[in-house]
């Protein structure tokens, strides 16, 4: 019976209110919807590898730099390539496999032609770490013969199509193209990896030719991972590793090592949202910003919805007193209305499921994700949600206005609406509500002004018209191929120029990256302590001021006329160089100006001469802080050059033409070209996503924020219809009464501001300190978002109270 | 000072059409203390409702002093409210939120011309003997107390008129003695009042009474002297 009639009287209310039925219900229903798809998205990040069975036994050994001053200190993800082996020398027994190469490391020939592809060196124990999920075949016996290679589902279909893979031969390219034997097919790796291969093949036992920094202590080529049963043993396994390092680094790294280096463990489920080096932890700062988000838009929404129900339930005393009057016991009271609450929550929840349905297909396209509704898990959640929020909103109709003495209510001029402390609590939620509203506003503002910032601010280069070539420092690219793929590069139409330099815009410094510390320069500072000033030293080699074109502050650049500049001969060093560095070592070797700089010599035992300075060339991530940088020149090629060619005209014609003359000179080496503006987004592809959401989600909270003043503009409206009549009657025109309304109801609102401007003001200075460059924290981000809420409100009340006004006092008198 | 003529009202809902009030003509002169009476919906308070500007009449002329009150629009309806007419209720209609000396002083809130307006709303809770309540909200007062207050929020503007709309209705024979004496004492000082009520007795303190029916007004009479 109870059941009946709360369905009835629901849908009653649902039917006759509509507008304002659709905002409630709308309202909670969007709050659930936000915090569902932001709170799929926080889950997918900090998934990463829970998928691989005994994931928790897994740890990365990473590599830690902690040298005087040098920019590149801190923890990367990488170590020696030999390590593993001196490590099960000295641990017999350790559970342990390298990971070398990923994400586009290698190639497999086609038809003459190398393409591309994800190709992994694992260790024959690599299943003893990682038990990927096999197809077919065998994969910890396959990985035991030097020969033989495993290959994914899906590039087992894209090189062999239906026919069976097992026992096919391969040309994969690694260390130089070879002949392997495919022994078995593994699953797909999840999206929710960071591991990334196609192709598995044996580690070589012994280091490939060129490969002479395979034993080299402080570089990073492969990742190392161990297994421990528990933690205990993996924190034992870790104390010992400082006698390791002491044991087997010997005095490359002065008398002790560990001052230099260290090899923290790092879980390996922890290892998607770690930063590498002393980039700040933005991964883990966006996922925290957008979790919070979530949770306070889904706050806003329930505070909004409960505010609602518990305002428009007030003006349901009569009803209650009346069924008091014809019998109805308060029990039975207490039960229609929380029926009716959770009903109504149960159908917002519902709607909210449905909406996030409807927004992720769009969210998992901008975001190239492959997000999903769990609902195994997420059903019963949402079951306690719609459960709680109903119990809140449905117990103050349901406990107070079941109190109240029907004979009193009945007689009363006028209905109880919870009096001044009911007028307090409703002002207090619309404070909050509104706070949280507009301190993500600021927040929004100050994200878009920064990455926009970062997306304009100079870089001391032209970012369009340049495309790169990573796969020209090819180990496998021999020296007349390089020649010859140059001099076919000046000869397409548009080519400006084509600059080579061990650096390249997007990562950084190759032989930085790649060999942790090589492309770091160490400049003895005469009469200071410690072994001197770390630099970032780029070899550039011809026509690479050409390509990149920075502004000349003193001096000149580098070139071939002076013997000096060429820094070919290493064992000419102690003769000394002349070096091109820019205005940030200028600064950092502490001289005045950079015409004071010229002519200058530093570094000591090993002098270099300044010749020229230019405005700094920002190859790097935003994210981190611009290193002093020295420049040298190789007057053939530097070791490890990449091409950059700078062309004006069609980005296309020059990218077919590039295509061509490498497939036709170097087949055999896939080839690695991108245009430098694309590999820049890159760095601000986070930040841009974290602005989307946190703009989409801030908008939306401020959307329910201003439901929620619309529906208590409303109620209180229909509330003091009767106060309105009376100061009518004594002579209050309609704009007296708009304004007293309006008045009223900005008063939170404004109010929201003391709550919002301290928060957003914390938020936002502790994100924008993970930049080396970025805006000022101006005032204008946090009155433009207290304008934009304030008018948003303006309007929304502005609506009820003008009609409001306008009703006629005689009818406002006699309305209750 | 109120000249009404041919004054009609008429309702019109759902093609039910009612006759709230039809073809008054009515006067009433400054310092005149006017009762009127009838049965529930002859149209008392329709008629009181018109002569205070909250509501329209569909048809007739409303003269007051020399103005014709038709001609004016909603806004300068507003103001001729707040400084010509005072307004006393059956169910009193004091704000719950506001003290009772705010609730006095909303009836100078909407003036321009208020002058000292502490001073008069000190004045006007004393005439009614409320004074020693004036920090205290509605509900914690008595009816009888409430409608003084009332009457205090009525004549702190110095109303040109008095519109009262059974102000005893709601309060105990003592309490309803005591407002009617207030209103006698105000007429007395030169007020003019126009009052409804249900009160044979009440209606006889007035000087002049007029009884309503349908609409129309069937008799009116002045108190013998």
């Amino acid at each position: 019976m109870t059941n009946r009639y709360a369905l009835l009287s629901l849908y009653r209310s649902l039917t006759r209110h509509r507008l304002y039925a659709a905002l409630d219900i709308g309202g909670l229903a969007v709050g659930v919807a936000v915090f569902l798809v932001l709170g799929l998205y926080v889950r997918f990040e900090t998934s990463f590898e829970r998928w691989l069975p005994r994931h928790d036994q897994i740890y990365l050994i990473q590599t830690e730099l902690h040298l005087p001053g040098s920019p590149f200190n801190g923890a990367y993800p990488a170590s020696m390539a030999g390590m593993l082996e001196q490590l099960r020398e000295d641990f017999p027994g350790l559970t342990g496999t390298r990971i070398r190469g990923g994400a586009g490391a290698g190639s497999v020939t086609r038809n003459g032609i190398a393409q591309r592809e994800d190709v992994a060196q694992v260790d024959a124990s690599f299943f003893d770490v990682f038990d990927l999920p096999m197809v077919a075949g065998d994969g910890r016996r396959a990985l035991a013969d030097p020969s033989a290679a495993l290959v994914s589902r899906s590039a087992a279909r894209k090189y062999f199509g239906s026919a069976d893979p097992i026992g096919q031969t391969m040309t994969i390219g690694f260390d130089g193209p070879q002949v392997f034997r495919v022994a078995g097919v593994f699953e797909d790796l999840p999206a929710n990896s960071d591991l990334r291969a196609a192709i598995l093949t044996p580690i070589p036992r012994t280091p490939p030719p060129m490969r002479w920094d395979w034993y080299r202590w402080g570089t990073a080529a492969v990742m190392t991972f161990v297994r421990f049963p528990t933690r205990a043993a993996a924190d034992a396994f870790a104390a010992k590793l400082p006698a390791f390092l002491k044991r087997r680094v010997g005095h490359d790294f002065g008398p002790d090592p560990n001052a230099i280096l260290s090899l923290p463990l790092l879980p390996l489920t922890d290892l998607h949202l770690q930063p590498p080096g002393a980039e700040s932890a933005s991964r883990v700062a966006a996922l925290v910003t957008l979790a919070i988000v979530g949770a306070l838009t889904l706050l806003i929404a329930i505070v909004n919805y409960v505010n609602l129900a518990t305002a428009r339930a007030g003006l349901r005393a009569r009803e209650v007193a009346m069924r008091k009057v014809v019998g109805a016991s308060r029990g039975a009271l207490i039960a229609q209305f929380m029926a009716e609450a959770v009903l109504a929550s149960a159908l917002a929840t519902l709607v909210g499921l449905i909406l996030t349905e409807l927004a992720l297909p769009f969210v998992n396209a901008t975001a190239g994700l492959s997000l999903s509704v769990p609902y195994a898990t997420l059903v019963p959640a949402l079951i306690a949600l719609a459960a709680g929020v109903g119990v809140i909103a449905g117990s103050y109709p349901a406990l107070l206005l079941s109190r109240f003495p029907a004979a009193a209510v009945l007689a009363s001029a006028r209905t109880p609406g919870g009096g001044r402390a009911g007028t307090r609590l409703r002002e207090v939620l619309v404070v909050v509500q509104f706070g949280l509203a507009i301190a993500l506003l600021t927040g929004t503002l100050v994200l878009v002004a920064q990455t926009r910032h970062l997306r304009q601010t100079d870089l001391g280069f032209r970012r369009d018209g340049l495309l790169t070539l990573p796969s020209f420092a090819a180990d496998d690219l021999a020296r007349e191929q390089r020649q010859a793929l140059l001099a076919a590069f000046r000869a397409i139409p548009g080519v400006v120029a084509v600059g080579t330099a061990d650096a390249v815009p997007g990562d950084g410094v190759a032989s930085a990256t790649e060999q942790g510390g090589a492309g770091v320069d160490i400049i003895a500072m005469p009469g200071q302590p410690g072994p001197g000033l770390t630099v970032l030293r780029v070899n550039s080699g011809p026509d690479f001021f050409r390509a990149y074109a920075p502004r000349l502050l003193a001096g000149r650049l580098l070139d071939d006329a002076h013997r000096r500049d060429d820094a070919t001969d290493w064992t000419k060093g102690k003769d000394g160089f002349n070096v091109v560095v820019d205005r940030t070592a200028v600064a950092a070797l502490g001289f005045r100006s950079p015409q004071a700089a010229i002519g200058q010599t530093v570094g000591g035992a090993q002098p270099r001469t300044i010749v020229g300075v230019i405005e700094p060339l920002r190859f790097f991530s935003p994210r981190r802080p611009q290193s002093p940088t020295f420049y040298f020149h190789y007057p053939a090629l530097p070791p490890r050059g990449m091409a950059t060619l700078r062309y004006a005209g069609d980005a296309r014609a020059v990218q077919a033409a590039v295509a061509a003359a490498w497939h036709r000179i170097a087949p055999q080496v896939p080839l690695v070209a991108e245009p430098v503006d694309r590999r820049l987004r890159e760095f601000y592809a986070a930040d841009d996503r974290a602005a989307r959401l946190l703009g989409v989600g801030a908008l939306l909270a401020v959307a329910i924020a201003c439901i929620g003043l619309w529906g208590l503009a409303a109620f209180n409206a229909a509330r003091r219809m009767h106060e309105i009549g009376i100061r009518k009657v004594l002579g209050a025109s309609s704009g007296d009464i708009a304004r007293l309304l309006t008045g009223q109801f900005l008063r939170p609102v404004v109010i929201a501001n003391l709550l919002a401007w301290p928060l957003a003001w914390v938020a936002m200075r502790k994100w924008l300190a993970g930049f080396s460059d970025r805006i000022a924290l101006s005032p204008l981000y946090f009155l433009t978002a207290s304008l934009l809420a304030l008018l948003v409100a303006v309007a929304t009340i502005l609506f009820q109270s003008l009609r409001a006004s306008r009703a006629a006092p005689a009818w406002a008198l006699r309305h209750d | 000072m109120i000249r009404l003529e041919n004054i009609q009202r008429r309702y019109i809902s759902d093609e039910v059409e009612t006759t709230a009030l039809a073809d008054i003509n009515l006067h009433v002169a400054a310092g005149e203390f006017v009762a009127i009476m009838g049965p529930s919906g002859c149209g008392k308070s329709t008629l009181l409702n018109t002569l205070g500007t909250v509501d329209r009449p569909t048809g007739g002329r409303y003269m007051f002093g020399d103005r014709d009150l038709a001609a004016l629009d909603e806004k300068e309806l507003a103001a001729f409210r707040g400084s010509t007419l005072g307004f006393v209720f059956q169910s009193f209609n004091l704000i719950d939120e506001l003290t009772i000396e705010e609730n006095v002083a909303l009836g100078l809130a909407y003036r321009k011309d208020a002058g000292d307006r502490r001073a008069r709303v000190a004045a006007a809770m004393d005439k009614v003997g409320i004074a020693h309540r004036s920090r205290h909200f509605p509900h914690q007062l008595s009816g009888g107390q409430q409608q003084r207050a009332a009457i205090a929020r009525a004549i702190v503007g110095d109303p040109k008129l008095i519109l009262a709309d059974e102000p005893t209705g709601n309060l105990d024979t003592a309490n309803g003695e005591q407002v009617m004496s207030i209103l006698m004492g105000l007429n007395d000082e030169g007020a003019t009042i126009v009052m409804v009520t249900h009160s044979p007795s009440h209606a006889d303190m007035a000087k002049r009474r007029i009884d309503m029916l349908d609409g129309r007004i069937v008799a009116s009479a002045m108190r013998a002297l």
